[in-house]
């Protein structure tokens, strides 16, 4: 990174940090600047990698020009129809769902491939299975997870009331479910706090360490 | 108000100060903190450790935003230090456009140029294209359809690694480095429906949902958080900001445990005062 880098980043870091205390215009600079920033640049980098090099370059090669691309350049403009609400051209609005509409199909369709074969086929082994043993026992892994997946499925089966059997393996599953919060409220407080080390490893070494030491 | 009242309604901003101050301190002084390798990690070492010296090709994804590089960047350069060392070959891309390509252009050449590297011969930067389902899903049919150039707007074709490389079946392994859900998809998508082991080190906040992927073998290792980076930095010998990081994860979360529990015993002492006054 050259100097002036540095310097702008320790600035926005600072910037950003500010918040710590209170709102200030500082932090407000810091945030517009990067929502903005962020905003061109995705337009831009969408422009050159998608609209010129998967739409304009094949359409207009000499050699063999991809004609039908057209009808994927009309349904995305198509999407622009709902910039028509509260115009003279309001009632022209439902044009963007036509757009709209195959990419929901599209979606949906390569979704529930995916989900069926990694989430719900491949957890479903996953469970049944007996759990690898790395030093632990691997029955009473295997019966945790059981227990857990079947009382935490429990708690979320709403059509009769918890009461009796069903309410004593719901309330099984609760404390699974807040063992479960807790080992991600542990995980994401590591993942904060290492956010910090980064920056404050920037400040430190980069920037203070290019001028003090 | 008493010590236990103050404590309740302690300004947050102290809070604040206390773990700046606890981030500080390891710089003046030389801490170290001891780090245990998880089972995890080391499947995920020892699988990119099983795989053919010179000949394997190995796609290392940075799907990540520059907020998360404390984490992410230590395991992607444990990870390239392990595949350059091993004269693996690398193919880096990205989902994510905010960074993503920048910063695997950035890290892949630095670690590259230790081990004296050449771009086009040794790795290639696809950089990024938008809307992750049709690249995951287009990748596995032909990834010239996908990527024509790479990140700098080379052809494909004329990049001498790129012509052993065609869709996941030339791949030998994938390295995922995610701070978002993508990694999800690598899974759902790509190891479920190609069948190519897929390893990951993601950012901590991700980590307890992926356990389960490793748990039912869809996943082939994974590294959490920086944590997860200290650990493979140690298994590949570069210890470096991951490793460093942890001594003051270690204090920040002795200072945390700490604050905790000093709030909620004001918390409960305040209420029974308060309790005992209305009685």
């Amino acid at each position: 990174m050259t100097v002036f880098e540095i310097w702008l980043g320790a600035f926005l870091t600072l910037a950003i940090f500010s918040f710590l205390y209170r709102d200030n215009p500082v932090y407000r600079l810091a945030e517009s600047a990067f929502a903005g920033i962020s905003a061109g640049y995705y337009i831009g980098l969408i422009w050159e990698s998608v609209i010129v090099q998967f739409l304009w370059v094949p359409m207009t090669n000499p050699e063999n020009p991809k004609v039908w691309l057209v009808i994927p350049l009309f349904l995305g403009l198509l999407m622009f129809a709902r910039l028509f609400s509260g115009t003279a051209l309001g009632k022209y609005v439902w044009l963007s769902r036509i757009g709209l509409a195959f990419v929901m199909g599209s979606t949906a369709g390569v979704f529930l491939m995916s989900e069926l074969h990694g989430n719900v086929l491949g957890q479903m082994f996953g469970t049944m299975q007996v759990q690898s043993a790395q030093g632990e026992p691997a029955v009473l892994l295997t019966i945790i997870v059981a227990v857990g997946v079947i009382a935490t499925l429990i708690y979320f089966y709403f059509s009769k009331e918890h009461t009796g059997a069903l309410g004593v393996t719901a309330k099984v599953g609760i404390w699974f479910i807040m063992i479960s919060f807790g080992a991600h409220f542990g995980y994401t407080v590591m993942g904060r706090i290492s956010l910090l080390i980064g920056r404050v490893y920037f400040l430190w070494n980069d920037w203070l360490g290019s001028f003090l030491f | 108000m008493s010590l236990w009242d103050r404590i309740d309604k302690l300004d947050r901003r102290w809070i604040f100060l206390l773990v700046g101050i606890a981030v500080i301190i390891p710089l003046f002084v030389n801490m170290e903190a001891e780090i245990s390798i998880t089972p995890e990690a080391r499947q995920l070492f020892e699988a990119v450790d099983a795989l053919p010296n010179d000949s394997s090709i190995v796609l290392v994804t940075f799907d990540l935003y520059a907020f998360s590089l404390a984490e992410t960047e230590p395991m992607a350069r444990a990870a390239l230090h392990h595949l350059f060392s091993k004269n693996i070959r690398v193919v880096t891309v990205t989902t994510i456009p905010l960074g993503g390509p920048s910063i695997a252009e950035r890290v892949t050449r630095e670690v590259a140029a230790e081990y004296g590297k050449t771009y086009g011969v040794d790795f290639v930067n696809l950089g990024y294209k938008p809307n992750y389902v049709s690249v995951l899903r287009g990748m596995g049919t032909d990834i010239r359809s996908i990527y024509p150039t790479d990140n700098s707007g080379t052809v494909l074709d004329s990049l001498p690694l790129m012509n052993e490389v065609f869709n996941y079946d030339d791949l030998d392994f994938i390295f995922v480095t995610a701070d978002n859900g993508i990694v999800d998809f690598w899974i759902s998508i790509v190891q479920a429906q190609y069948g190519i082991p897929v390893g990951a080190g993601v950012t901590a906040v991700m980590a307890p949902k992926q356990y389960a992927y490793v748990g039912s073998g869809q996943m082939t290792g994974l590294l959490g958080g920086m944590k997860g980076a200290a650990e493979y930095e140690l298994l590949v010998e570069r210890a470096d900001l991951g490793v460093k990081g942890m001594a003051i994860q270690s204090l920040i979360h002795f200072l945390i445990i700490a604050l905790i529990a000093v709030g909620n015993i004001a918390y409960f002492i305040s209420l029974r005062r308060k309790r005992r006054g209305q009685a």
